[in-house]
């Protein structure tokens, strides 16, 4: 299975579409593709990229487990879940970037 | 301190101008994505992971208190609190939004700063010793000639689109602490016969996927013709450098693969044409940028020496510091403070709002308002009076910045890794943390002495692994992170690059392995003997067998 991914153009946050066609910030929310639906997967791809508003688009494997949608790739449970290494400075833990408020779009 | 003339101001005003106005066509959708990356990144602006990253040069690793209190405001104002200070002496912002960048190099221009040839194809910011002006070991201040390299290599119209990044470091002291033979041009000061100061010019040097210590072009090159060679070097390297082949474009592999003589004769045949023309350098404008530079107007001492076997006694975290963080001045009573950005568990280069403030306000206070960026990731006060050493050490303990750990095993190179960068195999960060964790105990890094580690998340080596005398190399293998370590780096004039010891571990088991080599330079090294001296005198075979069990 496979979930479409980018980041967000005003903030870079990282982004996914979900089941109606929005980019959102949760990653349980991504519409899953299945191998069978290459072509939706691919016109979904090419709406968003002429939107110009989600930026480094790319399609990611992922499992189910346990109900969850899980990246098979480390980088995209990074980008999912923020940086692994707690700052220290501030005493505060990264987080990843979030939506403005005119972050979210629809295609 | 250089200070920008009516040419620079311009030239910064009328690029940040431009590049406002091309964010703004982008967020209107008039620029496409594919039409905006390549002026982004002209301007230093990379899509990382989870945001944007902005790459703001600081010439030479010199800064004012003012400029460091601009990078804190911009750190507070525009990002999350914190920067983070590279291996480049730059500092890069994790964070920023792009409706925010044009206002971000707005408020850099107005402390003559700009983030421009931080990224690209073109010749990067130029890198100097960080005690440059101050060494006791020095030449010459290397930082009035960075000032004119800088100057003619900003824009330059027949460099703007090389066949790949180019790199140029030089340092004005005996002692290499700028990495140069590791970069595409490195610069020694050097004098001739009859007593002049010039430079030495190494070229070809470089790390990534094929590192390479960089050969020597030409012994000795007079400042008045500098321009005129690096122009010449330059030239053979935008004509004949690979385009085909993104990892074979670098200038070291046209050194490695036309020989050395092949490229010194048409660097030479070059030079012949260059050489007195348009690029002579007058001396009255080498004296005018000299000015800039001029030592600080230091006043007479009565402390000149530091008695660190008392202050130990009397406060030993104080000893310490002492011990680590000072480098000997070219003044008496004067001294270099090194400001670790290395805490237990933290990350590497990373400074806060808050610290950076500090910082700015203790060079304004004590350091005839001047700091520096390392290329090891640490900051520095390089003119301190001895008889203020204490008064900056409890305002450094205060802010967190006191860690007496410069050179030791906890005073890493670590690049963002896979936590931050869109690059990377593997995470660094986390490893890094871990290691100094495990070696948190003063005392123990104190007795296993001098020991560079350098951390890289990718083959690109961000964070030098090929020259620490233990690198970490982190790779990606069936989805999972696994961490090659080599032994034997070294950055300095006694330049080598480390050999892979053997099969890789998983993040868990990296810092016993380092634990394991450690023991076993502490068991047979000799009196006096740093690890990279016993793994030189010893080889690899006793670590190999302290990893792996077998020779």
């Amino acid at each position: 299975m496979e979930i479409l991914t980018g980041n967000e153009l005003i903030s870079g946050g990282t982004v996914y579409l979900d089941r109606e066609g929005n980019w959102v910030e949760d990653l349980q929310a991504a519409r899953l593709f299945s191998k069978e639906e290459a072509t939706e997967r691919d016109a979904a791809l090419a709406a968003s990229k002429a939107t110009g508003r989600i930026v480094s688009l790319e399609a990611e494997e992922v499992e189910q487990v346990e109900g969850r949608i899980v990246p098979k790739r480390l980088r995209e449970r990074i980008r999912a879940a923020g940086p692994t290494a707690p700052l220290s400075l501030n005493g505060q833990a990264y987080d990843r970037q979030h939506l403005g408020e005119d972050g979210h779009v629809s295609i | 301190m250089y200070r920008y003339d009516e040419f620079d101001a311009a030239f910064v005003a009328g690029r940040t101008a431009q590049f406002a106005d091309q964010v703004k066509r982008r967020l209107s959708g008039e620029l496409s994505e594919e039409q905006f990356r390549p002026l982004r990144l002209m301007n230093g602006l990379y899509l990382q992971l989870h945001a944007y990253m902005l790459r703001v040069a600081v010439p030479y690793g010199t800064l004012s208190s003012r400029q460091m209190r601009k990078l804190a405001h911009i750190a507070r104002t525009y990002d999350r609190g914190y920067g983070h200070f590279t291996t480049r002496q730059n500092i890069q912002y994790n964070w920023p939004r792009l409706k925010d960048i044009p206002v971000i190099l707005e408020e850099l221009a107005s402390v003559e700063m700009h983030a421009i040839q931080t990224s690209g194809n073109c010749i990067r910011n130029v890198t100097t010793d960080q005690f440059a002006g101050a060494a006791a070991d020095e030449i010459i201040d290397p930082r009035p000639v960075a000032e004119i390299i800088r100057q003619w290599s900003s824009l330059h119209p027949e460099f703007s689109y090389l066949p790949r990044k180019f790199k140029i470091a030089m340092t004005g002291a005996r002692h290499d602490r700028a990495a140069i033979r590791f970069h595409d041009i490195g610069l020694q000061a050097a004098t001739n016969a009859a007593g002049e100061i010039g430079w030495e010019v190494w070229v070809g040097g470089g790390l990534g996927r094929t590192p390479m210590i960089g050969k020597l072009i030409n012994s000795f090159v007079p400042n008045e013709h500098l321009l005129a060679y690096l122009e010449s070097i330059m030239r053979v390297y935008n004509r004949y450098g690979r385009r085909d082949n993104k990892f074979k474009a670098r200038i070291k592999i046209l050194v490695h693969e036309e020989g050395l003589e092949t490229i010194k004769g048409q660097v030479e045949a070059e030079f012949a044409e260059v050489r007195g023309g348009v690029l002579t350098l007058p001396q009255q404008e080498l004296d005018r940028i000299s000015t800039y530079f001029a030592p600080p107007p230091f006043a007479a001492q009565s402390v000149t020496k530091i008695d660190v076997a008392y202050e130990s006694i009397i406060d030993p975290a104080y000893g310490r510091w002492l011990d680590n963080n000072i480098n000997a001045h070219a003044q008496p009573g004067y001294a270099s403070v090194t400001i670790s950005l290395k805490p237990v568990g933290g990350a590497p280069g990373d400074a806060t709002d808050p610290q950076m403030d500090v910082v700015a306000d203790l060079a304004e206070r004590y350091s005839f308002d001047e700091l520096r960026v390392t290329h090891e990731q640490n900051l520095v006060l390089p003119h301190v009076a001895i008889a203020d050493l204490r008064a900056v050490h409890d305002a450094l303990v205060a802010a967190e910045l006191a860690e007496a750990n410069n050179n030791l095993i906890t005073d890493m190179i670590c690049c963002p890794g896979l936590d931050f960068c869109a690059l990377a195999n593997a995470r660094s960060i986390p490893i890094a943390q871990e290691i100094s964790r495990t070696f948190a105990e003063p005392q123990r890094q104190a007795e296993i002495g001098e020991l560079k580690i350098k951390i890289s998340g990718c083959i690109n080596a961000c964070g030098h692994h090929h020259v620490g005398h233990i690198g970490i190399l982190g790779v990606e293998k069936k989805g999972g992170e696994l961490y090659q370590i080599t032994l034997g780096g070294d950055a300095t004039e006694a330049a080598s690059v480390g050999k892979i010891i053997g099969p890789g571990f998983e993040a868990d088991h990296v810092p016993g392995a380092i634990e394991k080599l450690v023991d076993t330079y502490i068991a047979k090294r000799e009196a006096g003997e740093t690890f990279i001296q016993a793994y030189r005198r010893l080889g690899e075979a006793p670590f190999k067998e302290a990893l792996y069990g077998t020779a």
